[in-house]
């Protein structure tokens, strides 16, 4: 299927490709269907776009990136809603980023991270309730320096752009994109 | 909304398994004591509008394109 975005044009999607937040992102209940979008070339960033609604789509990062300590604890609740039979194993989590008009102030929500089952393809915005962490945390330094001993960019300059939807298997458990 | 009056030290219960305590009044704060099970999610009520409203920032965020236009000027040398 395609699936029209406002910021990466169409995207051609396959159906087994979607993920189910059955109970949506908070503040965005009635958008279920996402796809996970990332760039042709050289990005850190992924993008989660509503499979129906082109103008939301939220910016991801892996959080050991920006914590190398970060671990979530899911609360039974969460783990039953997502399937998963040990805390995280077959899970994957990204922190929502917010990019500003200025990009130098961008944070990450470290509070409130998405968890992904990679089999079912189903996935929830947790909340760490018994977890110390920001949910506002200025990662643009950070991510220069990361960056700069990876010998990355934040944001890759290309003269054409394009982006692609991105494969959901078990194998991205253990692949990092970011590293 | 029903709303009910209790002094200090009082109670209310919601089904069998979960007590509301008033336990301290004091200027313009209540402290409340909550018994219930493990699993029920108990939270301040502004640590999630705070991620609502951060998620909704979030989805407003940047297009790569404009993005683009400013990264020649932050980009790691």
């Amino acid at each position: 299927m395609i699936v029209e975005t406002t910021r990466f044009g169409s995207i051609s999607v396959a159906e087994e490709d979607i993920i189910t937040f059955s109970e949506g992102m908070l503040g965005f209940s009635k958008i279920d269907s996402y796809v996970l979008v990332e760039r042709t070339d050289d990005s850190l960033f992924l993008w989660l776009q509503a499979v129906k609604k082109p103008s939301v789509a939220f910016p991801l990062l892996e959080p050991q990136i920006l914590d190398r300590n970060f671990k979530v604890e899911l609360e039974d609740e969460d783990r039953k809603a997502l399937k998963l039979e040990t805390n995280l194993s077959g899970g994957k989590v990204f922190c929502i980023i917010t990019i500003p008009t200025d990009p130098t102030k961008m944070t990450a929500n470290l509070k409130a991270p998405i968890v992904i089952n990679l089999k079912k393809r189903i996935a929830k915005q947790v909340i760490l309730h018994s977890q110390d962490y920001p949910i506002r945390k200025s990662i643009f330094s950070d991510l220069q320096q990361h960056c700069a001993t990876n010998q990355r960019t934040i944001f890759p300059v290309a003269d054409t752009t394009s982006y692609q939807a991105i494969h959901i298997s078990e194998e991205m458990s253990t692949l990092t994109k970011n590293i | 909304m029903l709303v009910l009056t209790r002094k200090l030290g009082e109670s209310i219960t919601i089904d069998d398994d979960i007590k509301i305590v008033v336990v301290q009044i004091k200027g313009g704060h209540v402290r409340l004591g909550i018994e219930a099970p493990r699993d029920t999610k108990i939270h301040r009520e502004e640590v999630y509008i705070a991620i609502q409203d951060q998620n909704k920032l979030a989805a407003e965020s940047q297009t790569p394109t404009l993005v683009k236009n400013v990264a020649k000027s932050v980009r790691p040398s």
